[in-house]
């Protein structure tokens, strides 16, 4: 008994003392911002930036459209940026999905040393600034830019296309940032399906399409998933892409927070808008977490 | 700032003042725009005065004026614009550095004290002013005059004009076009001004700052932007031109002030009286090409400065710059007609 105790004991401290950077790092670096957050965003808006402490729900009915006084009506536009935020950040799961799904089948079917080149080059843009390679896409996509030099060259084209300074390269910018996270997931789980379950399917008179949909899809799904909620997340808050590529003409909720805390100086709007992105991502993530839990006590029946 | 973050970093500051008050021999710590002086002369006077000398930047008022409140201390001098002056002497962030009783005054131009709380000069040293008007190119546009020509060539080439991503100024070119003044606080004009832009948003490419290279490469024609813009058209006098439009323009000046937790404030003064020598003034707006409001300094500018039309403009046109005001709690009035701007 008293042996007994003294492991569990010990064990229950090794755990503790174990556990303790993380939860410190987590507190002081997370919960404690997260706080600070949450208090502001129910504060008045002090003059110049900062808050006044009087409780002030009204940021939360700002967002929904309500006036703040007499001379505004009642206009959803920040509730339109939130549903705009939400549409570039979907489109740009859908097509770095549409991209790195068959790219990981491809990769995953190469030999061992063309494989582990190809994934450094996968790798290869996070050794660069981030706000260098969206650059280099604004001299690739302006009027006398790479592209369009190229293309008039070939004679392909008269006129320069206008593809900066649009939804166009708002999107193809985030594709190109996201689709490393997308990419990473989805091979890891490609990696390593069974394919004597596709043979087995195929020998009991499966179509292509029939295996593919109903022994390929579900077994690479945890992948999918994973690659989409890694890409959606940073996707939402994202606001250097549509300042830079959008030319600022193509708004998503990321650049109004940063407006709100600078030009606007009301950071209580800009915590509450915040925590309204926060929010979408958390209950895009308890869907996630209660089919996983769903799928696995029907997997136990 | 107030609340735990301000007392966290208010503490830091503490720690990092002490540790600097221990060394505050022979030490100025300046806190300016990015690229807002001219490297040569601060070296200067640290050779002259044996002082060492420290510069760090900032790109908005608010980005400085944050800090400031939130106790960074060990700043010596900052360079709000007038609006911020305004507010950071009524919020008790400065102190009087007396450049008014310092020899060199008499060349300040005295039209350049525009703040309401310091009509004298006791508190802040005048430091360089600028319209903001349209840098262009010129094999695109031969010769640009008013902002009715610029709308005008951006109907009829949509996406080859930019505006500033700055509320207050882009909504200021509409408060100039519907003939209110740039500091309205009246809803309906700040409406007109909003419905003014709204018509032109389609044929706007950008809201954008960094627009020199693309207007240099001829990716667009024209952009809105700051008379510092005038340095390139000096270097590229075929290509490039810039022009305060006949209809009216922005202004901005920037003031020199001295904190009132400086923790040199001997050699801040001694600084600020170095900036007032004419030499020192005429060679810094050669680097900035801002206005100058030095007067002695005038006449030592190169005469492409000089005669520059954007840099030293008639008093005719400069009856027709505009610079702002704070507007308080207004500000609201333009957030939102800035941000229906954007989303639709």
């Amino acid at each position: 008994m008293i042996a007994g105790d003294t492991v569990r004991s010990r064990r229950r401290r090794a755990l503790l003392l174990l556990l303790a950077p993380v939860t410190l790092l987590l507190g002081v670096f997370f919960l404690v911002p997260l706080g600070i957050m949450v208090v502001y965003s129910v504060l008045e808006p002090g003059l110049y930036g900062g808050v006044e402490w009087t409780w002030y729900p009204f940021n939360y009915g700002r967002i929904l459209g309500w006036p703040l006084n007499d001379y505004e009506e009642f206009d959803p536009i920040y509730l339109s940026i939130f549903l705009g935020s939400l549409k570039i950040a979907c489109l740009t799961v859908l097509f770095s999905l549409l991209i790195c799904y068959p790219a990981a089948f491809w990769v995953s079917r190469m030999g061992e040393r063309r494989k582990n080149f190809v994934l450094f080059l996968i790798t290869l843009p996070f050794f660069a600034n981030l706000l260098v390679r969206i650059y280099a896409w604004l001299l690739l996509l302006r009027p006398t830019g790479f592209i369009n030099t190229l293309l008039q060259g070939l004679g392909l084209i008269a006129q320069p296309l206008d593809m900066l300074f649009t939804s166009f390269a708002v999107v193809l910018g985030m594709v190109y940032i996201f689709t490393p996270f997308m990419f990473l997931p989805i091979y890891a789980n490609v990696e390593k399906l069974d394919y004597s379950l596709v043979r087995a399917s195929q020998d009991l008179g499966a179509t292509p399409l029939q295996t593919f949909l109903r022994v390929i899809l579900p077994l690479t799904a945890p992948g999918i998933v994973g690659g989409s909620i890694i890409v959606f997340i940073p996707a939402l808050g994202n606001f250097i892409v549509p300042a830079f590529l959008g030319g600022s003409k193509v708004q998503m909720t990321g650049n109004l927070i940063e407006r709100s805390f600078l030009q606007s100086r009301d950071w209580p709007f800009g915590a509450a808008l915040a925590l309204l992105i926060m929010a979408s991502v958390v209950l895009v993530l308890m869907i996630q977490l209660t089919r996983a839990a769903r799928t696995q006590t029907k997997g136990a029946v | 700032m107030k609340g735990m973050l301000g007392r966290i970093v208010g503490m830091a500051s503490v720690l990092a003042l002490s540790a600097n008050m221990a060394a505050a021999e022979g030490k100025l710590s300046l806190y300016n725009w990015g690229e807002y002086i001219n490297p040569e002369i601060v070296d200067e006077f640290s050779k002259e005065y044996g002082v060492e000398v420290t510069l760090d930047t900032y790109s908005t008022n608010e980005e400085m004026l944050a800090r400031i409140q939130a106790g960074a201390s060990g700043y010596d001098l900052v360079w709000p614009s007038v609006h911020m002056h305004d507010i950071m002497q009524q919020l008790g962030l400065l102190q009087p550095a007396n450049p008014n009783q310092m020899p060199g005054w008499e060349n300040i131009d005295k039209a350049a004290l525009r703040s309401h709380e310091d009509p004298n000069g006791d508190y802040c040293l005048p430091y360089a002013w600028g319209a903001v008007g349209v840098l262009y190119n010129k094999t695109l546009i031969p010769e640009l005059t008013s902002w009715k020509q610029f709308f005008e060539y951006a109907k009829a080439n949509p996406g080859k004009v930019t505006m500033l991503d700055d509320l207050r100024e882009t909504l200021g070119v509409g408060l100039i076009m519907t003939g209110a003044s740039v500091n309205s606080r009246d809803p309906d004009e700040v409406a007109k001004a909003e419905a003014y832009i709204m018509e032109q948003k389609p044929n706007i490419g950008a809201f954008r700052y960094d627009v020199i290279p693309l207007v240099t490469a001829g990716d667009v024609a024209a952009g809105h932007y700051y008379v510092g813009g005038v340095l390139n058209v000096l270097q590229n006098p075929e290509l490039l031109g810039f022009v305060i439009p006949e209809e009216g323009a922005t202004m901005y000046q920037e003031d020199v002030c001295l904190l009132a937790n400086a923790p040199n404030p001997d050699n801040a003064k001694l600084f600020l009286q170095f900036l007032m020598r004419p030499e020192v003034a005429a060679r810094n707006s050669e680097r900035l090409t801002n206005g100058v409001v030095n007067t002695a300094a005038v006449d030592l500018l190169p005469d492409a400065l000089k005669s520059n039309p954007s840099i030293n403009p008639t008093a005719e046109v400069r009856a027709k710059l505009q610079i702002f005001e704070d507007l308080g709690k207004d500000l609201r009035l333009y957030t939102r007609a800035w941000d229906r701007i954007k989303t639709n």
